[in-house]
């Protein structure tokens, strides 16, 4: 197996007097897929915004494809997809991809060739040259989706891919995912709907409160927890001894709404 | 730098602000729309105004004895449409309405008279017009004149244009420049986050400072588009103007030099998109942007509308001056009496304050600022249950501002020592704890008081006690203060005649400021916007307002610079005790140099002595502030 190409090493992210991650260990290889599940304000999005670079952990450290965060050899290896589908409303995706393409260090044929490829992929062929402002939620998110791959990235991380997105929407979205995973793509995503996490992922971890509390194949941890589904299984977690209750001012994990 | 990322980023910023509507709008409809339609509903006003006068009879009236009288009734009467002809009148008829215009004809046979009219009014003007060409009609040619009537003659305004025009157009670029880089900085920053598009840029490999380079030159370019079009439409509504009131007006307007000024767009672009973008990446909404630009917008057209307003030479210190400087430069140019000089250090002040803007916002726009949520606000057990925003910061500061003005300095002017302490002590001091107890803190909480440690008090002591110098030797490079009213200032401040001694003047000018301004500035001010900027901007902006307090352009510098001091002392004190030890200090300086006559051999210092005495001030200040760095007991709350 390839060596891991997204990890976190004891990340722990503070905003303020509130404690949004805690010490948060991951790696994820290439041909694999991660998802961090979890509830609302469990930190998901802020774990994945460190690894994005976007935030820089407070503790520990995050490195994409082994280098670290945030810097420019991270960037280009990294297609992030954020929470909001991220797209220049007045630009056409055409123009949104050029954009995005050149400061990916592509040349004007090369993302030809790649728009070429991942317009049919993505059943975007219509919608090239209409305003992004026009498109409906499930063509922004695939226009999304091909700015965040545009560039071949090693590493995709995808902030709650399908939120929002009706039930074709979402197994387009979900085929997409495995298809990445056999390009050999390490694929982190965060999402809170744990049958869709049971369907896609090799490994998932379990956010609850800033803290990893479970981490395993959906087999392994319905197996440790003895329950039929991931939701039970989690809920079993959730619950048990030793997980921190409620928090008080200082180290209080979750942070305020978690994904703003 | 990468070129091809800025270049990317000036053409992708374009590209979504020219499909914007409300740019749009701002930037082609008010310049090639309004202007137009505002001339052509003025003209038909004006002539609809010019037609309602002609239909209109002038009620007139003639008084004298002359013989002439029966004959000129006759005239008149014989016009109906045009006159009404009353049996008698007076001045104050005319001055009241009553009478369009009163025709007094001088007693004998030579036919003198004096028409009487309101030259406010445009009826009587008209009836004024209306008897001088029945006068004409009333003697054929080569007749002797039985009237010698007085004309009323209309000044022309010929070569009044070039004047004219360096009265408005400076300004007007500068206001026009300023509203087209207003909508789209916004949009480029604060937009830009409403959107979600911020998280997508910022993980993207492009670096900040190309990002913010590409974004300013977008919204340079918008705004100098906005300021030529806005040119362009009001010089053909200019000319359009001119040829339809060629046979009447004679206008010189000096279309070279016009163009030449128009150049001063480029840089007024570039600076005002720099600074609007800088702030619009501080807002997290499009509202707050607003709120943010909407003062910088008004405090950038005061300076401009001062160089408009005011006859200042653009040389010495106003050439750096920014919007003000520009406006006198596009004046000079108008005029044809620019110098390079003048128009250098423009260029050079412009230029360096939009790296400075640039940098700023390169600086801001940092996700880990951005992205991150607020944190809520999290009652501490033993902390007040409120603590002061920056909205009440502001709030206060104009509180204590308009009283001042309106209430303060009106005593202060009848009686001086007493007017500045009710000034301090109540509108200060007073303002403070009623504060306070408004808010639900305690006095002492909302000042920010606490026991510093002694090294941060003797650190304060230090640098007050020598920061003076080199604020006022610098001061006076900047803006020499002229020497009369140095001297005034001295007197009433500081009376050497005895009138006041020595303890009293350190309790009036030392003391009481000590307290009262740091009670506010460095309090509630302080902590208030530090809430929402970082440590430097909420110490500079409290400064600016400190300076802007003593109303007084001469003392803005050496205040703002000393406000600066004291507000990195009290935060890094933790304390205002520390600053208004130092603010003490500083004062207290002030009035023993003055009372041992020492300030008076200080303005004739060589050179050399000079730059020693700033030397000495800055590295005692600087051992100062040393100590006082990192002295507070414990993090802010």
């Amino acid at each position: 197996m390839p060596g891991p190409l997204a990890v976190l090493d004891s990340a722990s992210k503070s905003f303020g007097d509130v404690l949004a991650v805690v010490e948060l260990s991951l790696s994820v290889p290439g041909g694999e897929i991660y998802g961090l599940l979890g509830p609302n304000g469990a930190g998901k999005t802020t774990a994945l915004r460190m690894l994005a670079g976007l935030l820089a952990p407070s503790l520990g450290s995050a490195r994409v494809a082994g280098h670290d965060a945030g810097t420019s050899s991270a960037k280009q290896r990294l297609g992030y997809l954020s929470g909001s589908t991220g797209l220049f409303g007045r630009l056409t995706p055409r123009e949104v991809l050029d954009y995005f393409g050149q400061i990916h260090g592509l040349s004007r044929r090369a993302i030809g060739q790649r728009v070429a490829v991942l317009a049919p992929a993505l059943a975007l062929d219509g919608v090239l040259g209409r305003r992004c402002e026009a498109l409906s939620t499930g063509e922004r998110q695939r226009v999304s989706i091909a700015r965040a791959v545009l560039h071949d990235p090693s590493v995709l991380i995808l902030d709650e891919p399908t939120s929002g997105l009706d039930v074709l929407a979402s197994r387009f979205m979900r085929d997409f995912i495995c298809a990445e995973r056999a390009r050999g793509k390490a694929v982190l995503f965060s999402t809170h709907y744990l049958a869709e996490a049971e369907l896609l992922c090799d490994r998932i971890g379990f956010l609850h409160r800033g803290r990893l509390i479970a981490e395993g194949s959906p087999t392994d941890i319905r197996a440790q927890t003895g329950k039929a589904s991931l939701e039970e299984a989690f809920l079993a977690l959730a619950e048990e001894p030793g997980i921190p209750g409620e928090p008080g001012v200082l180290g209080h994990p979750g942070g305020p709404g978690g994904a703003p | 730098m990468n070129l091809r990322h800025v270049y990317l980023t000036l053409a992708k910023e374009l590209r979504e602000a020219l499909r914007d509507r409300r740019t749009l709008a701002i930037m082609i409809l008010l310049p090639l729309v309004i202007y137009p339609l505002l001339s052509m509903l003025a003209a038909q006003v004006a002539t609809g105004r010019d037609k309602q006068r002609d239909e209109r009879p002038s009620t007139v009236a003639i008084v004298g004895a002359a013989p002439a009288r029966a004959a000129l009734a006759a005239h008149i009467q014989s016009n109906p449409t045009i006159f009404i002809l009353l049996s008698g009148g007076t001045p104050t008829d005319v001055e009241h309405g009553r009478l369009d215009a009163l025709v007094e004809l001088a007693p004998g046979e030579d036919g003198t008279l004096t028409v009487i009219y309101d030259a406010t009014r445009d009826e009587s003007r008209t009836a004024e017009d209306r008897l001088d060409s029945i006068f004409a009609k009333s003697f054929p040619d080569g007749c002797a004149p039985r009237f010698s009537a007085q004309k009323r003659s209309v000044a022309p305004q010929a070569r009044l244009g070039g004047y004219l025009l360096s009265k408005a157009l400076p300004l007007f670029v500068v206001l026009m420049v300023l509203l087209g880089a207003f909508y789209p900085a916004i949009d480029v920053t604060a937009g830009e986050r409403e959107r979600g598009t911020l998280e997508t840029v910022l993980c993207s490999p492009i670096r900040r400072f190309d990002l913010m380079l590409g974004k300013v030159l977008a919204v340079a370019s918008l705004a100098a588009l906005t300021g030529v079009l806005n040119l362009a439409s009001m010089a053909v509504t200019l000319m359009q103007i001119l040829r339809l009131a060629a046979q009447n007006v004679v206008v010189d307007i000096p279309w070279g030099h016009a163009l030449l000024s128009s150049l001063v767009i480029f840089p007024a672009a570039l600076l005002f998109a720099a600074v609007f973008v800088a702030l619009g990446a501080t807002a997290r909404t499009f509202k707050e942007a607003q709120t943010l630009l909407m003062p910088v917008y008004f405090l950038t057209v005061a300076p401009a509308m001062a160089g408009a307003i005011g006859e200042y030479p653009l040389r010495g210190i106003v050439a750096w001056i920014p919007g003000m400087n520009i406006t006198l430069l596009a004046r000079d140019l108008l005029v044809g009496r620019a110098t390079w000089s003048g128009g250098l250090a423009t260029l050079a002040s412009t230029l360096l304050l939009s790296a400075a803007a640039l940098a700023a916002a390169a600086h801001i726009y940092d996700s880990e600022r951005l992205v991150a949520p607020t944190p809520r606000r999290q009652r501490v057990p033993g902390a007040p249950a409120r603590t002061t925003s920056a909205g009440d910061a502001l709030v206060l500061f104009a509180l204590a501002f308009l009283l001042l003005y309106f209430v303060f300095l009106p005593l202060e002017q009848r009686h001086l020592a007493s007017g500045l302490l009710i000034a301090e002590w109540l509108g200060l001091f007073g303002l403070v704890w009623l504060f306070a107890r408004t808010s639900g803190q305690t006095f002492k909480n909302a000042m920010g008081f606490s026991r510093p440690r002694p090294r941060a008090m003797l650190g304060a002591a230090l640098a007050g006690c020598s920061a003076w110098a080199a604020v006022a030797i610098f001061s006076e490079w900047v803006l020499p203060v002229p020497k009369q009213l140095l001297e005034e200032l001295r007197k009433s401040l500081i009376p050497l005649d005895g009138t006041r001694g020595f303890v009293a003047t350190l309790l009036l000018v030392a003391v009481t400021p000590a307290i009262c301004e740091e009670c506010l500035f460095r309090g509630p001010i302080l902590r208030g916007l530090r809430t929402r900027f970082d440590s430097v901007a909420a110490v500079v902006i409290t400064a600016v307002l400190f300076g802007l307090f003593h109303m007084d352009v001469y003392r803005l510098i050496p205040t703002a610079l000393l406000g600066i001091m004291l507000g990195f002392i009290a935060l890094e004190s933790g304390s205002i005790a520390a600053s208004m030890v130092a603010h003490f200090c500083n004062n207290a300086m002030l009035v023993a140099l003055a009372s041992l006559g020492l300030d008076r051999p200080m303005e004739t210092l060589s050179q050399r002595a000079l730059t020693l005495l700033v030397l000495a001030s800055l590295v005692l200040t600087a051992t100062g502030l040393a100590l006082v760095r990192g002295a507070r007991h414990r993090p802010e709350v």
